[in-house]
């Protein structure tokens, strides 16, 4: 309850600031701290690195637009087809990977395959996504607001307190499910699922769980931010996407649910910082991820937390299992 | 018949690890599996927890086929094992092992109700089930150390560990595999009184020990096994007299 608080400087932040580029940074950074956050159910608490992040998140947002466009649904109906769609697609793709107990490398393989695979049908799927030159939003969402009816959600106040909110939703979400039993298992599954699974823990079916309303969240962020920018192409589906939300995890903290937003704050901010072109930016990227993981495996909350005293055994490496003889 | 064995048999390539083995556990027995190393007893205790497939047998539990059952399925059933080499979350805390361990138990109680305790407006009270692990604690010796990371506890403290988390767990059968092994002396005393305890709590034990004189002591039967066959079943007093015995652990000769 008491870290609730924390969020209030938030609310209060328009009407301090009144800088637009300071607002848009914050709104990047709220709707990629969804994105952030929900990779970091499957990635840091239950230790199984999905390259399907990135995926989930694109597919939401052409899932949403195109039923918006197609069926005529409103907006708020079109992010429940987009949320449905990826958590059926994240139900066939965990089933296959983890009935045939895909780990580690293994894991990130086929689940990369699975998002380049959906990447190419929407590269290619002309007639239906636009292809390469992705689409650009006509549509914008509608919210109901007492007292002024339904409006149009634009300009960057709106924006502003809608990711906020759905931030803080995403956040109250995530950490009811870590801090809970179910929370345990997935815990136990990180550290040792061989154990896990003798103490009968089903190990199968909470990865599943795991995996699918990490995808959920991924697809709340990416119908929110595609309308955001009123603009989709394939690039959502990219390999840089999924670096890039893997870097925002470890440089916030994987330990933490709401951490990654802090990564999330870091590297959206960055470019405006310091002003590179965008092949530099991906170097600069690489560089923060290669440090973080030397110098502060526990990311910059953790280091808040807990000072840069580092780990005995580094976070991210599963224990491993001692086989018994 | 709690648990029946019959004629299991599971071969790696062409290593015969267990050779056609059958025996049977009653409610409340204390079965005492002996055998010198490499002959066959972990693999077994593996077969039975479902860990590896029998490559031909039967598994019979309260009536029921356990082969090609999961692990998970067959702890839900009751039987846990713990391992030989201890096995556990290094990163969290001996307390935090033990309630991962609690999972089956708000399973059994809470079914499918237990997603409901995931509902913002629901604080699951876990009283009952903290209550439970501080008794599992005390039980094991493992109160004075409940909050340090697993990973700092002496190998004693570890295989201590792994008992508690088995028996959070509720088993109707509890397979405990060389439960004494690379223990020192007060750890060893500290395991009997607790394997004691839960004699008289009428628990299910399958134990693997090579200190034959505690462990004749504790069970109320004994099996040898060698080359993964059973070479002798009875009273642990009787059997380890038996000469095949004797040639099986010293070599032939030494009687």
């Amino acid at each position: 309850m008491k870290l609730l608080l924390l969020w209030v400087p938030l609310v209060l932040v328009p009407l301090v600031i009144h800088n637009n580029v300071v607002l848009t940074i914050l709104i990047f950074t709220y709707l990629l701290g969804i994105l952030a956050v929900s990779f970091n159910l499957i990635f840091g608490f239950t230790g199984q690195l999905s390259l399907f992040h990135a995926a989930a998140f694109g597919l939401s947002a052409y899932a949403t637009y195109l039923a918006m466009a197609h069926w005529g649904v409103p907006f708020w109906l079109g992010m429940v087809v987009g949320v449905v769609f990826v958590s059926l697609v994240s139900l066939v793709i965990g089933t296959i990977c983890f009935r045939f107990n895909l780990r580690e490398l293994y894991f990130a393989i086929v689940t990369l395959a699975f998002s380049e695979l959906f990447r190419l049908v929407i590269l290619n799927w002309n007639s239906f996504t636009n292809g390469s030159l992705g689409i650009n939003f006509t549509l914008t969402p509608t919210l109901w607001i007492p007292g002024r009816g339904v409006v149009p959600v634009q300009g960057t106040m709106m924006w502003y307190y809608l990711s906020l909110v759905a931030v803080v939703l995403a956040v109250g979400f995530y950490s009811r499910i870590v801090h809970s039993w179910m929370g345990r298992c997935f815990a136990s599954i990180r550290l040792n699922d061989d154990l896990a699974d003798t103490l009968g823990i089903n190990v199968f079916r909470y990865k599943l769980i795991a995996f699918v309303a990490a995808n959920a969240g991924a697809a709340v962020a990416g119908s929110l931010y595609s309308f955001y920018i009123s603009y989709i192409d394939p690039h959502y589906f990219s390999i840089d996407q999924s670096l890039a939300i893997i870097a925002m995890a470890l440089l916030g903290g994987s330990r933490y649910v709401a951490a990654p937003i802090v990564g999330a704050l870091v590297l959206t901010a960055l470019p405006h910082v310091i002003n590179v072109n965008a092949e530099a930016r991906l170097l600069i990227y690489g560089l923060i991820l290669i440090l973080t993981i030397l110098v502060m495996p526990r990311g910059i909350v953790g280091v808040l937390v807990t000072g840069l005293r580092r780990p005995s055994r580094a976070p991210q490496t599963p224990e491993r299992p001692r086989h018994a003889a | 018949m709690l648990l029946e064995i019959r004629n299991l048999t599971k071969r790696f390539g062409g290593l015969t690890a267990v050779s056609d083995l059958s025996f049977t556990l009653a409610e409340g027995d204390i079965l005492g599996i002996f055998g010198p190393n490499g002959s066959g007893k972990t693999t077994l205790l593996n077969l039975i927890s479902g860990v590896y497939q029998p490559t031909s047998g039967r598994l019979v539990w309260a009536g029921e086929d356990l082969i090609g059952r999961r692990p998970h399925e067959i702890a839900a059933g009751g039987i846990v094992k713990t391992f030989q080499n201890p096995q556990l979350f290094g990163e969290l805390t001996v307390f935090e092992n033990v309630a991962v361990a609690g999972h089956l138990r708000l399973k059994r109680r809470a079914g499918w109700r237990r997603v409901a305790t995931l509902l913002p407006a629901r604080h699951g009270s876990d009283d009952d089930l903290h209550e439970r692990i501080e008794r599992v604690l005390a039980l094991c010796r493992l109160g004075s150390v409940r909050d340090q990371p697993a990973k700092s506890l002496s190998y004693g403290g570890e295989k201590m560990l792994g008992v508690a988390m088995a028996l959070m767990c509720e088993p109707r059968v509890l397979l405990l595999d060389e439960p004494g092994s690379g223990l020192g002396q007060d750890e060893i005393r500290n395991l009997d009184e607790v394997l004691r305890d839960l004699r008289t709590h009428g628990t299910t034990l399958v134990v693997i020990d090579h200190r034959v004189g505690f462990l004749g002591r504790l069970a109320d039967r004994a099996i040898v096994i060698h080359h993964g066959a059973k070479i002798a079943e009875g009273p642990p007093g009787d059997v380890l007299r038996e000469r095949s015995v004797v040639d099986a652990y010293l070599g032939p000769g030494h009687a």
